[in-house]
């Protein structure tokens, strides 16, 4: 055999093995990958999970809004280790409103929505940025809808005084609805002025109390 | 004009309940059911929609901005609630209109525009005062419907410049077909007598100019 060729062989060979050698591993590190999945979404989460919980937290008596019945909400004392600095309480109260209810049937929001980013403008502006599963996870209808909102709105004007109104984004994008019916491009009002007139009778309970404004 | 808006369609399908019922094909025969009933009674009407089509909330209120002399009601079915009750929506802004103002092509002059997203503002109170009186007629044929109507930012009635309500009936959780089928005559009934009851104070005069008015998409 020439020398040539022996040479080629050779060199062929040795490429045929690193090759080999490098599919073994991109095999494995792909299944290592296809194990433990990391969505950009998923990511985002965990990077803001762990800030929410502070060495300055104290635990306090708060109302969380959940369902009751199939039109309303209605509030549940919890106790809960929440932090002074109101973007991080209203962040604590709004997971704890997703994690925490007390059964199915009193769940406004689908288990799987997370509270993605939440900001407070100077002006009292919440903007309360969900991941898109609290859209696609609603139960189609008007009135889940209006319970969802009602409870987010609900539950941080309650825990969280400074706060005047609510924007609702979804994946850090305002849409047109949340979930086909209720209008997301405006905003819902929170802690409203207290009215001119004492007001006597109870609120009916289809009544709602997060007014959307524009 | 009563402009009957069938909520949903084409790949929209609304609730789907477990045993295989849609919102948006319920929603339709509730709406063919509805103008048959005003028709009855000598009301002009017409759809948003009469087919398995979904216009988009610009072109459903537009249809109704047509008409100097509309009332929109938007049908749905909820896949929630306890069944056989029905909701009533109206609109609910909080804050002051923004006005706009701009000039026609014919040169009249400067001409009061509406925005668009802020159609519904001027009706606000005919279209609660219209979704009060449906919904106390609903309560009276659907046991465990509330008597009172809620104001909520509804989005297809935001667009709309007319008196504007959304029924919402419950739900497509039944497991009979017919249970649902059967609220078709009671909601049309109830729909024709508010209108009826509460016509007289839902006259008011319309702004025809709009900032922004997309093209009407009629069925």
């Amino acid at each position: 055999m020439p020398r040539n060729l022996r040479i080629t062989l050779a060199i062929l060979a040795v490429a045929v093995i690193i090759g080999l050698v490098s599919l073994r591993s991109l095999q494995h590190r792909m299944q290592h990958l296809v194990q433990t999945p990391t969505t950009e979404e998923q990511a985002r989460r965990d990077l803001l999970k762990s800030a929410i919980s502070t060495p300055s937290d104290v635990e306090a008596q708060i109302k969380l809004f959940w369902a009751d019945g199939p039109a309303k909400v209605t509030p549940t004392q919890v106790v809960l280790p929440l932090s002074a600095d109101p973007v991080k309480r209203a962040r604590q109260v709004i997971d704890a409103l997703i994690l925490q209810a007390p059964t199915p049937e009193q769940r406004t929001l689908p288990a799987d929505a997370t509270l993605v980013g939440f900001y407070i403008l100077p002006d009292g502006t919440a903007i309360a940025d969900f991941s898109d599963t609290l859209t696609s996870g609603m139960p189609s209808g008007i009135l889940s809808e209006q319970q969802a909102v009602d409870s987010i709105a609900r539950t941080l004007e309650s825990n969280v005084a400074s706060l005047r109104r609510l924007k609702i984004l979804i994946h850090g994008q305002e849409v047109d609805t949340l979930a086909g019916h209720v209008d997301l491009t405006g905003f819902f009002d929170l802690n409203p002025a207290p009215p001119s007139a004492p007001q006597t009778a109870p609120a009916s309970p289809t009544q709602n109390p997060a007014q959307p404004s524009r | 004009m009563i402009v009957i808006d069938p909520a949903h369609g084409g790949t929209d399908n609304g609730a789907q309940g477990p045993s295989g019922i849609v919102e948006k094909e319920v929603v339709l025969r509730f709406a063919r059911q509805i103008r048959a009933e005003f028709e009855r009674q000598g009301f002009r009407t017409v759809l948003t929609r009469n087919d398995d089509s979904n216009p988009s909330y610009e072109d459903r209120a537009a249809l109704a901005n047509a008409y100097r002399d509309a009332i929109f009601v938007s049908v749905h079915v909820s896949s929630t609630g306890k069944v056989g009750t029905a909701h009533v929506y109206s609109y609910q802004y909080s804050n002051a209109v923004v006005p706009v103002t701009g000039t026609t092509n014919s040169g009249d002059g400067p001409k009061s525009l509406t925005i668009w997203e802020e159609a519904q503002r001027p009706y606000l109170e005919t279209s609660h005062l219209l979704a009060d009186v449906l919904q106390t007629e609903l309560a009276q044929r659907f046991t465990g419907s509330a008597f009172t109507s809620t104001p909520f930012a509804i989005r297809e009635l935001r667009s709309v410049s007319a008196p504007a309500v959304a029924v919402e009936l419950s739900s497509v959780s039944v497991s009979d077909p017919n249970m649902l089928a059967a609220l078709g005559a009671p909601l049309a009934s109830a729909l024709v007598r508010s209108v009826q009851i509460s016509r007289p104070g839902l006259a008011l005069s319309r702004n025809s100019n709009y900032a922004r008015a997309p093209v009407a998409g009629a069925n």
